[in-house]
């Protein structure tokens, strides 16, 4: 009788396996488990003929019926994690895509790369604890020449090659480098000027803006921008000029560069000094420079003007140059944006031409 | 400056190549540009005789000659029109390479035999272009080297001086220079006076002796009208970049090119009467060297004569009084114009001249009696003649002698940030000047009569660091008082305006200020700021709006094959204010082309219309997080669209209702004129656009809030906005939202009106909004567009 049993339990799982086996969905197994181990199905059936059996029999084959019960409930589970397993794979390789393809949407535009320029320049000075000052581009003479120690005769006012603004009773552009006049500012030091007329030492800002020269070549555009800057305090030295203007030129480059100042001249700064920079375009890991088409081969490129605030300036704006000293510079923007990004003709910068300005994002 | 060399040699010893002395110069302030070689050593070339000269049997323009080179005679074949019996000439000979890389072999020209080549100054090295042989003077030897002569183992150096550095505009100026920074050994010239072999003077009036403080004057007569300069003051003058013109001419620019001292010579013959020097009358008339007429001004030096002017002192002389081929009799001028007096003069009558260069910054005063004694010594080497004595007039008073200066060792280490030694800063000082005293660490220092740059300590301050050298300054970090402060809350940066127009593919363009004033009047009625001088008519007013430029980007690209640009500028525009002016900063954008670049399966590009700018702008300006809606109405502008423009209104904080500015569609018949179609653009004034308000919390009601949509037929006529504010004035807080999702025109609606579709959300702050509640709700809103604008329910 048990043996009976025992070979048809065994036919069961057979059967049910070889089932199991050679289903292909998950209704299929669905079935199979009602088939097998629903209410009705064949291995409920199977332990409900347990009372047929002997009393010491029976624990016995109850459990041999439920490991059966168990091994197939296994296989259906692990069947059906099989067959999802395969459905979802082929979904996925019905879903896939060609991701080359570009994204859609609005795109993004740029700033223009002298704006960039400024920004780093302003970013590099507040830093440091400088202050951002502005002025107005239509200046007057005093601002722009007399107070920066460059009267009417002086021979700088011929380096700035000026652009004049008509004014009521002067219509006609005569005579027009007299007092009271109004000008384009020919550079940002005018703001100097004005700071210091405001406000009292100690003074350390920044003046970005545009400035406008009455020049157009291949080197000059009649508008461009300066970036002023100023401190005055006691004590400051033209040493500290070159530790704040060395600090500045290797954060903007972002390189260990050296700094050289030469003697200069402008009316409002004394001693003066330009600055060169070791030319950033041929110079090996150990800074050292070769001489490049930049460079002139010199090894050096010319970056900005500075120097010590001139006693005169600060007899203008009422500040004892006996108790207080500084030191004030200017730079170009459109020539740091060139030397940063290697833009080899500065008319570019105005042209507005997209292709140039889609380079800077 | 161009200073060469050898000539510099002269005047100074010093044991550095032509490079290291330029170095020392730049690195001293006086900028080196350049230093080009003039030919260098040149084996196998040497000074010959012409000692025959027969014409080629088969070459019409060939000749061929026998040369005497010394040690033998040579036949060479030649091409040059000036080669004539007796002529000393520059013999290349067979061996010998030019500095044009010409190597010289035994050749046949023609048939002929040519055993070297004779050469022209080009082929020297010397000139850009020769007519023909360079001819040698007649104290050259034959069979001397070439090179050595014409001293072409030279260097030019070239020097970009400062305004304030007159006194290095001469060889002997460069030369003290190099004594000072480099100790060189310096050797001026020993200019003896003349002795006067005739009795002839000039009389000179000085009119004005401010501006010209002394005159000095010279007769000499007889000079030989067949005389020619020298060729070494030739070649000097050359390699400064003066082209040689006459004997006479070209020592007193060789005087000005050795001491710094413009001078001047006139014909003795045509000078009526006298010299005056005086003030210019205005309108009166003068034909200058270069023939060119110019009318004086009133305000002018000028030397005249009893007829008129005959020189814009300092500047340039006059045709009337000029030497010619003629002259027989000169008079020679060296005087001394202030700066004040010549300063703008070239600039005026644009004539910038080696004089007026200088003369403008500065002549060392001492220096006529020098120079026309040096010119003199010249002009009777070169010319002949005999001389009569100095005339002078003079004014005391306006060659003062410069005050002494005083610098403080203490000032000196504090504001340099250096440690200087005593007896250092006293050698340097006594380098610079002759007149050095002092002790205890202050010196006073009478500066040269040609240092006019030398006024004050601080001059000498920088004096001192460029001997001493400004790489020997030490590096140092100040303490700094931070001026820096955090932006304030009230208004955004500009760079988030900046990067957000960015960020809605907009690129940043920088358009000048100046622009052309037909372009200004189609933007604005407003009369523009001009400039008195401008530099081209294009760009004579100052822009009362961004615009134009912006347009003008755009156009530009447009005609690139580009037909998408999106611009904005961050800038001023200017205004006149009273009598003076005022700026404004502004932002302004230009957009043309579909909204969104053309795309792969996304349908046919949308054409880009008023609601595009217009979501850019609610963006971007949502960015200040005011409460208050920018209000949209409608606006005229001579430049827009009237149908498609629109002024952007704000409720400020304080009730101030701000104009920001506005946006709209280029007006038709502008976008004709630039030949652009459907263009947009915006301007705003950016302190305003810019104003922001801090955010004010609300509660956050917990209660459900019920959502319902409604759409009404209204006349197409009327602006939607009127419905959204009928709304949220009439039911208040309780509508907590209310929002247009569709705006339908077609089919089922008349042809005058449109379909306006709206999504409403009601909420309580203290309890649940109910259906019942929400739904007589809806009939209220319904009632409020019913009796406001005649809406009728959609069916």
């Amino acid at each position: 009788m048990t043996d009976s049993l025992d070979a048809n339990l065994q036919n069961i799982l057979e059967q049910a396996v070889a089932a199991i086996h050679a289903s292909e969905k998950s209704a299929q197994l669905e079935d199979l488990r009602v088939n097998y181990l629903g209410k009705k199905g064949e291995l409920t059936n199977q332990l409900k003929q347990i009372g047929a059996l002997p009393h010491e029999e029976r624990p016995k084959f109850g459990d041999k019926v439920n490991a059966v019960k168990q091994q197939v409930a296994q296989l259906l589970n692990n069947k059906k994690a099989e067959l999802e397993a395969v459905a979802l794979a082929a979904a996925l390789a019905a879903e896939k895509i060609d991701i080359t393809l570009p994204g859609r949407g609005i795109g993004s535009g740029g700033i223009h790369p002298v704006t960039r320029t400024m920004q780093r320049i302003e970013d590099i000075f507040v830093a440091m604890g400088f202050g951002v000052a502005t002025g107005p581009e239509i200046e007057d003479d005093f601002h722009n020449f007399e107070a920066l120690n460059i009267p009417p005769e002086h021979p700088a006012r011929a380096m700035h090659d000026t652009f004049y603004v008509e004014t009521e009773g002067q219509p006609d552009g005569s005579n027009l480098a007299t007092e009271g006049s109004f000008l384009l500012r020919t550079h940002t030091s005018p703001v100097q000027a004005r700071y210091m007329l405001n406000e009292k030492p100690p003074i350390n800002i920044i003046a970005p803006g545009r400035v406008y020269r009455c020049d157009s070549d291949v080197t000059h555009t009649p508008m461009f921008h300066q970036v002023e800057g100023l401190m005055v305090d006691e004590g400051i030295s033209f040493a500290d000029l070159k530790g704040v203007l060395t600090h500045f030129l290797q954060q903007f480059f972002e390189t260990e560069l050296k700094i050289r100042l030469r003697p200069s001249y402008f009316p409002f700064t004394e001693p003066s000094a330009e600055v060169d920079i070791s030319c950033v375009f041929c110079a090996d890991e150990q800074g050292e420079t070769k001489g490049c088409r930049i460079c002139k081969h010199t090894g050096w490129i010319e970056v900005l003007g500075s120097g010590m605030v001139h006693p005169e300036v600060f007899k203008h704006v009422g500040i004892d140059s006996e108790k207080y000293t500084g030191f004030a510079f200017g730079l170009g923007v459109e020539r740091l944006t060139m030397l940063r990004y290697g833009v080899t003709d500065l008319r570019l910068f105005f042209d507005n031409d997209l292709t140039f300005l889609e380079q800077f994002k | 400056m161009i200073i060469s060399e050898q000539w510099l040699r002269d005047w100074v010893r010093v044991d550095l190549s032509a490079q290291e002395i330029a170095d020392c110069l730049t690195n001293a302030g006086l900028e080196v540009d350049g230093v080009d070689r003039v030919a260098g050593a040149i084996d196998n070339l040497v000074i010959g005789r012409v000692l025959t000269v027969e014409k080629h049997p088969d070459a019409d323009r060939l000749n061929c000659t026998k040369i005497d080179v010394g040690n033998e005679q040579l036949d060479i074949v030649c091409g040059a029109t000036n080669v004539r019996e007796g002529l000393l000439v520059a013999v290349a000979l067979v061996g010998a390479t030019l500095p044009n890389g010409l190597k010289i072999k035994q050749a046949k020209v023609r048939g002929v035999e040519s055993n070297g080549m004779l050469c022209s100054a080009s082929e020297l090295g010397l000139e850009e272009n020769s007519a023909g042989l360079i001819e040698l003077d007649a104290d050259a030897e034959i069979g001397q080297r070439v090179d050595e002569y014409l001293q072409l183992d030279d260097n030019l150096i070239d020097i970009d001086l400062t305004p304030n550095r007159g006194d290095c505009l001469s060889v002997q100026g460069i030369a003290r220079e190099m004594k000072v920074l480099a100790d060189g050994d310096y050797h001026p010239l020993d200019i003896e006076p003349i002795e006067p072999a005739i009795d002839d003077t000039v009389t000179i009036e000085l009119e004005d002796p401010t501006h010209c403080p002394r005159y000095i004057g010279r007769v000499i007569k007889g000079i030989s009208q067949d005389a020619v300069t020298p060729l070494w003051m030739q070649e000097r003058l050359r390699r400064s970049g003066v082209r040689p013109i006459s004997p006479v001419v070209d020592i007193t620019n060789y005087v000005m090119l050795e001491l710094g001292q413009p001078m001047h010579a006139f014909d003795l013959a045509k000078l009526e009467q006298k010299i005056i020097v005086r003030q210019s009358r205005a309108g009166e008339q003068i034909k200058l060297l270069d023939e060119s007429e110019t009318t004086l001004d009133g305000e002018t030096l000028v030397i005249a004569d009893a007829n008129g002017p005959i020189a814009i002192a300092g500047v340039m002389g006059g045709a009337r009084s000029a030497i010619g081929d003629e002259t027989s009799d000169i008079v020679l001028e060296a005087a001394h114009f202030t700066r004040k007096s010549a300063s703008g003069k070239a600039r005026r009558y644009g004539l910038h001249t080696e004089s007026s260069q200088r003369f403008e910054r500065g002549v060392d005063p001492s220096l006529p009696p020098l120079a026309i004694e040096r010119a003199t010594e010249l002009v009777l080497q070169v010319c002949g003649g005999e001389a009569g004595p100095l005339t002078e007039q003079k004014n005391d008073q306006g060659m003062l002698a410069k005050p002494a200066v005083e610098i403080r060792l203490e000032r000196l280490i504090s504001l340099l940030g250096m440690q200087l030694d005593e007896s250092e800063v006293g050698d340097i000082l006594n380098r610079i000047a002759d007149s050095v005293s002092g002790a205890d660490g202050v010196w006073s220092v009478t500066p040269p009569s040609y240092r006019f740059d030398i006024e004050r300590e601080a001059d000498l301050v920088e004096e001192v660091a460029r001997v001493k050298g400004y790489d020997n300054i030490p590096t140092s970090m100040p303490r700094i008082v931070p001026r820096s402060v955090a932006a304030s809350e009230v208004a955004i940066n500009v760079r988030q305006v900046r990067q957000s127009f960015v960020a809605r593919d907009y690129r940043e363009a920088i358009t000048y200020s100046f622009i052309d004033p037909n372009a200004a009047a189609l933007f604005s009625k407003e009369a523009p700021v001009k400039l008195a001088n401008p530099l081209a008519d294009n760009m004579a007013v100052m822009r009362t709006s961004l615009i134009p430029g912006l347009i003008g980007a755009l156009q530009f690209n447009a005609n690139r094959q580009h037909d998408r640009v999106r611009f904005y500028e961050v800038g001023a525009t200017y205004h006149r204010s009273g009598a003076g002016f005022r700026e404004e900063q502004k932002i302004a954008g230009v957009i043309m082309g579909p909204p969104v670049k053309a795309q792969w399966d996304s349908g046919k590009a949308q054409n880009l219309d008023f609601y595009d700018i217009k979501a850019d702008l609610e963006a971007v300006l949502a960015l200040t997080g005011h409460q208050n809606p920018i209000i949209f109405n409608e606006f005229e502008h001579i430049a827009l669209h009237p149908g498609q423009s629109a002024s952007l209104n704000r409720n400020g904080l304080n009730g101030h209702n701000d104009f920001l500015g506005w946006a709209g569609r280029l007006h038709p018949s502008l976008e004709k004129h630039y030949g652009v179609r459907n263009v947009f653009a915006f301007e705003l004034n950016l302190e305003l656009a810019l104003r922001a308000e801090l955010p004010a919390f609300k509660s956050v009601s917990r209660f459900p809030s019920v959502k319902r949509d409604l759409s009404v037929v209204v006349d197409n006529a009327l602006p939607v906005a009127s419905l959204l504010n009928s709304l949220r004035d009439e039911l208040g807080q309780v509508l907590n939202k209310v929002e247009l999702f569709d705006v339908y025109r077609g089919t089922g609606v008349a042809d005058d009106a449109k379909s306006v579709s709206l999504s409403l959300v009601f909420q309580h702050q203290d309890k649940t909004m109910t259906d019942e509640e929400a739904e007589g709700l809806m009939g209220a809103a319904l009632s409020i567009l019913e009796s406001k604008w005649g809406a009728q329910l959609r069916s």
